[in-house]
């Protein structure tokens, strides 16, 4: 009778046991990753799934390296991730914090002076030398390179063939001209077609950017944060010529993107000085095949000035986080070495980056039946080459939210001097 | 048949058992039932009445965000309609570029200072207007043209119902695959009632989602469905878009009947359904609560089932066991019992098994054992009386047969025949002496031949040889023992009563040992009798016999009282054929004292 107690008790025992033990399941399963620890993921943040986002695909197809890391692709609006990175890094935690980040140039100063720790430095990852100069002076910041140039954002004037020679004009007319012969061919196309030459959107300077900066100028001066308005000469004259387009009505005004494309694509401008991802927007208007040709950037009218620009385009950053070497590996072994991959980014996306050995490729100069055959990635790769490099500094977009209200006054028939005057004590007292 | 039988006799064996067993797994089995879904049944009911009071109450913070957003949406729509500039450049003629610029600044540096409104619910804010005129604050929110807004089917809404605020629900456009709520509003001159423009909010339904994602999961879905039943958002993706009326119909029911929730069947499954109507939006908040899932998150009832099963298991086992055991012994003992009553008194009962079966099984041996010491006395009481009566019958040797034989020999002497005379006289010597030694002891087969001689030579003396009488003894024999006056009643019957018609014969005396036993056969060639009943009963009575009183039939149950059931007399006979008396008895080598 004994053996069946003992059993009794055996039994019960298991079932209590098997009771309390489906309580606690596995805990502790994540480990923090404090310290400098490898990882297996790394997380890439950027914006515009048709351009950047597929950029990075292409990468991680194209990756060659020998890291065993998986890539985790994140799309946000460029405002979100400026937002996030602006929060996380303020605070100073690196939860959350992607390990590459695309940053537009324009901001990349601001970032690298804000947060000099935040990022992690790529000077003996990448060869400067392999990329466009001018990418170099804004993704370096005191010495040390943080920032692998990504497109470039180097400008052209496209134009409408067929307007130039309903107006009498070929297109070597309009091939390196200055802003003032510019708007005396816009003037007369406007006169032959009734059409304008070009769009403008009154709160966005980019034409006086692009313009100042064929002369190597910019709203900063060469320390990055001391306002340059008040007696910039450049910026004057680049005041000056935007007025002189308004005052002879050669530009129609716009107020969004879909009326900027809008406009070139249904005929209604002979010309759209830009940076040269707009070639996918501007063939999307496929019966206008054979009717566009892209030419140099207009000059300023200045001593030094060339027929060469930038506007946008963005590199890739890698953050001061877990996972940095790998980040860096990844950018090392794709965006930063791989020439066919920039093949592969012109032919399928038509992304052109700044990455010298590229542009020897075959993709590079192939014959676009839209441009009525020219080479145009070989063309926009031999301007990049001579984009004037300017510090694009800390403050590029608050500055232009001045600059757009000093404008307007100018516009209305202030005197340029004040309204540049009045635009650099603003700047001066809020960028303090 | 023969298995068939046997499984009945083991049910029957087996019977106290099954009934035990059988009412113990019933019982436990039921009750285990009874606890396991009434604990499920009181835990589900009481999860379901708090998880509704829960639910209500996160329904209402949810309105509350969605009425906060409309709210939003209305003051900046109020600030829209009252801003001079936006509707100056909405209305104004072609100007040239510089007019143009200033305004569309204007515009925008007006719309920036009301977006902020908006902008912290991510949404979009948009004004159309006439001549191309297109403010959108964030392109990339909604990147629609001038034309495509102004043909879409929310602005013709809009323009048909102006003094409405109104939320369009766009599942995907041509340009973004997202779907989006739009909040539509048209700007309207009040004097003229004039329509200048068309305010546009769109949010995209993920941000929108953002109002109530954090209180949903798998199993806890909101839907936000439009007056025309389609599901305009959920934090379930592919939900969205569907045509879901039946879900609409119940939500109003809930909330015409101001119920807390209600069961519903929808999209084939089964749910608790809230809801909560957003007058603003003119939709329905509805709050869908998977009943099923969230049992099987809440109350484990497979682990609950498992458990009780194991329980049931466990305890089955172990009355199987326990019962088993208690009724085994009992079982074992009744068939011990049973087996007992029909064969065997003298085998006690095993005693094992429980406690109980112990005593009963100890008891009964005991009282076994009580039994079978009064039977032995009985039997006792019976053999002394039995040899008591023997011994009385021994003793009255009949005055008839001494009378005769005294006679005879007077007759002997007198005739001159002195050795015969003296022959006579020593044979009825060594007789009187037979009869007068103890009854109790036995002699040997040599001994009784000899006696059976004496008494033979006194009838030969008296009648005449004409009956013969023969010995076959087996040598072998000579030694056994046996009791006393066994044979001697049979060659007298053979004497007196086999040759009554034949005048002569003979009778013939066996004994050998034949298969273990002692077999003694007196046979004559007499006359035979008729086998008729009994015949064992009647004793023959006559005077001429040794003993008055000793039959066929004493020596037959001396025998058995003796030596047990298995010996005894046999005797075989038929007219005219002479009778066969068969003698059965135990070979017994040893002076042995028969009772005592």
């Amino acid at each position: 009778m004994k053996k069946f107690y003992l059993m009794f008790m055996m039994l019960l025992g298991i079932v209590v046991l098997a009771a309390c033990s489906s309580g606690e399941e596995a805990s502790g399963g994540e480990s923090s990753s404090e310290g400098s620890a490898s990882v297996d993921k790394i997380t890439a943040w950027a914006w515009d799934p048709a351009f950047n986002i597929a950029a990075l695909e292409k990468a991680k197809e194209a990756y060659n390296g020998d890291g065993e890391y998986e890539v985790e692709i994140i799309e946000n609006a460029q405002d979100d991730i400026i937002q996030k990175l602006n929060t996380g890094l303020s605070s100073g935690t690196t939860k959350g914090m992607p390990n590459i980040v695309l940053i537009e140039d324009y901001r990349a100063q601001s970032f690298l002076q804000a947060y000099p720790d935040a990022f992690h430095p790529l000077t003996d990852v990448i060869k400067s030398d392999d990329f466009a100069d001018y990418k170099i002076a804004t993704t370096s910041y005191e010495g040390e390179q943080y920032g692998l140039p990504f497109d470039s954002g180097v400008a052209g004037l496209y134009v409408r063939t067929d307007y130039l020679e309903e107006a009498g004009y070929t297109v070597e007319d309009v091939t390196n001209i200055t802003w003032d012969e510019y708007i005396e061919v816009g003037k007369k196309v406007k006169e032959a077609t009734g059409k304008n030459m070009l769009t403008l959107d009154p709160n966005d300077l980019a034409q006086v950017r692009m313009m100042i900066q064929t002369n190597g100028s910019w709203y900063v001066d060469e320390d990055g944060s001391t306002p340059n308005l008040a007696g910039n000469e450049t910026l004057a004259k680049g005041f000056e010529t935007y007025k002189k387009m308004m005052d002879e009505d050669i530009a129609k005004i716009v107020s969004d993107w879909s009326q900027f494309v809008g406009a070139f694509n249904s005929g209604d401008v002979a010309s759209v000085p830009t940076g040269n991802w707009i070639t996918p927007s501007v063939k999307q208007a496929a019966d206008q095949s054979g009717k566009w040709a892209v030419v140099p950037m207009p000059r300023l009218d200045m001593d030094g000035a060339v027929n060469a620009s930038n506007l946008g385009g963005s590199s890739w950053y890698v953050l001061n986080v877990d996972g940095k070497e790998e980040a860096a590996d990844f950018l090392l072994n794709t965006f930063g070495s791989n020439p066919d991959l920039y093949q592969t980014l012109v032919k399928d996306i038509g992304a052109i980056g700044t990455y010298s050995a590229a542009a020897e490729g075959d993709a590079f100069a192939v014959e676009d039946e839209f441009f009525s055959g020219q080479q145009i990635i070989t063309d926009f790769s031999q301007w990049t080459e001579e984009i004037p490099a300017v510090n694009y500094g800390l403050h590029t977009y608050a500055i232009e939210d001045i600059l757009v209200t000093g404008m307007q006054d100018y516009l209305n028939g202030a005197d340029l001097n004040q309204v540049l005057e009045n635009a650099q004590s603003q700047a001066e007292a809020q960028l303090k | 048949m023969n298995t068939k039988k046997r499984i009945i006799q083991s049910l029957k064996d087996n019977n106290l058992f099954i009934k035990m067993f059988l009412i113990m797994v019933i019982s436990i089995v039921a009750v285990s039932l009874l606890i396991t879904f009434s604990s499920i049944r009181v835990s589900s009911n009481l999860f379901m009445d708090t998880f509704s009071i829960t639910n209500t109450k996160v329904l209402s913070q949810i309105k509350t965000r969605f009425e906060s957003y409309s709210f939003a949406i209305v003051s900046a729509t109020h600030e829209v309609q009252n801003n001079g500039t936006i509707k100056r450049v909405l209305t104004q003629e072609d100007e040239n570029s510089i007019e143009t610029s200033g305004s569309y600044l204007n515009i925008i540096r007006q719309m920036e200072r009301i977006y902020p409104t908006v902008e912290s619910y991510e949404a979009n804010m948009i004004v159309l207007g006439e001549n191309e005129r297109l403010f959108n604050m964030n392109y990339s929110n909604w990147p629609v043209s001038w034309g495509g807004l102004k043909n879409h089917s929310i602005t013709q809404h809009t323009i048909s119902e102006p003094s409405k605020l109104q939320y369009h629900f766009i599942s995907s456009t041509s340009f973004t695959d997202k779907p989006m709520i739009v909040a539509t509003k048209a700007l309207m001159e009040r004097s003229s009632g004039e329509i200048y423009g068309v305010l546009y909010f769109p949010i995209r339904e993920e941000q929108l989602k953002a109002f109530y994602e954090g209180y949903t999961s798998k199993e806890n879905e909101v839907l936000l469905i439009n007056e025309a039943g389609k599901i305009v958002s959920s934090n379930k993706e592919e939900m969205i878009g569907v045509d879901a009326i039946d879900v609409l119909n119940l939500a109003k029911e809930v909330e015409e009947e101001e119920l807390e929730f209600k069961d519903v069947n929808v999209f084939d499954t089964e749910y608790m359904l809230m809801s909560e109507y957003l007058p603003t939006y003119n939709m329905y908040l509805v709050n869908l609560v998977d009943k099923n899932v969230v049992m099987d998150n809440l109350v484990n009832t497979k682990e609950i089932i498992m458990i009780s099963l194991g329980i049931v298991l466990i305890a089955v086992l172990i009355v199987f066991l326990i019962s088993r055991r208690m009724t085994n012994s009992i079982s074992t003992l009744v068939k011990q019992i049973s087996t007992i009553a029909k064969h065997d008194f003298n085998k006690p009962v095993t005693e094992t098994g429980g406690y109980e079966a112990r005593k009963i099984a100890n008891a009964f041996n005991f009282m076994l054992n009580e039994l079978q010491d009064y039977v032995g006395i009985v039997v006792q009481a019976q053999q002394k009386q039995r040899n008591a009566e023997l011994s009385a019958l021994q003793h009255q040797i009949n005055p008839h047969f001494l009378y005769n034989t005294l006679a005879s020999v007077k007759f002997m002497v007198q005739q001159g025949k002195k050795e015969k005379a003296t022959d006579m006289i020593h044979a009825l010597i060594s007789l009187l002496q037979n009869a007068l030694s103890n009854i109790d002891q036995t002699i040997t087969v040599e001994q009784e031949i000899k006696e059976l001689k004496n008494y033979v030579l006194i009838n030969q003396a008296r009648y005449g040889d004409r009956i013969r009488v023969n010995y076959f003894i087996s040598p072998e024999c000579l030694d056994y023992h046996l009791p006393k006056l066994i044979l001697q009643p049979f060659i007298e019957n053979a004497f007196f009563h086999a040759f009554n018609e034949k005048k002569e014969g003979f009778i013939q005396i066996l004994v050998a040992l034949k298969d273990g036993r002692l077999v003694c056969e007196i046979v004559d060639n007499g006359d035979g009798m008729e086998m008729k009943g009994n015949y064992m009963k009647e004793d023959f009575k006559e005077k001429r016999h040794l003993f008055s009183g000793i039959g066929v039939r004493n020596v037959h149950e001396r025998i058995q009282l003796l030596y047990g059931e298995e010996y005894g007399v046999e005797m075989t006979s038929a007219k005219g054929e002479g009778t066969r008396v068969k003698v059965e008895l135990p070979p017994q080598k040893v002076q042995v004292a028969s009772g005592t």
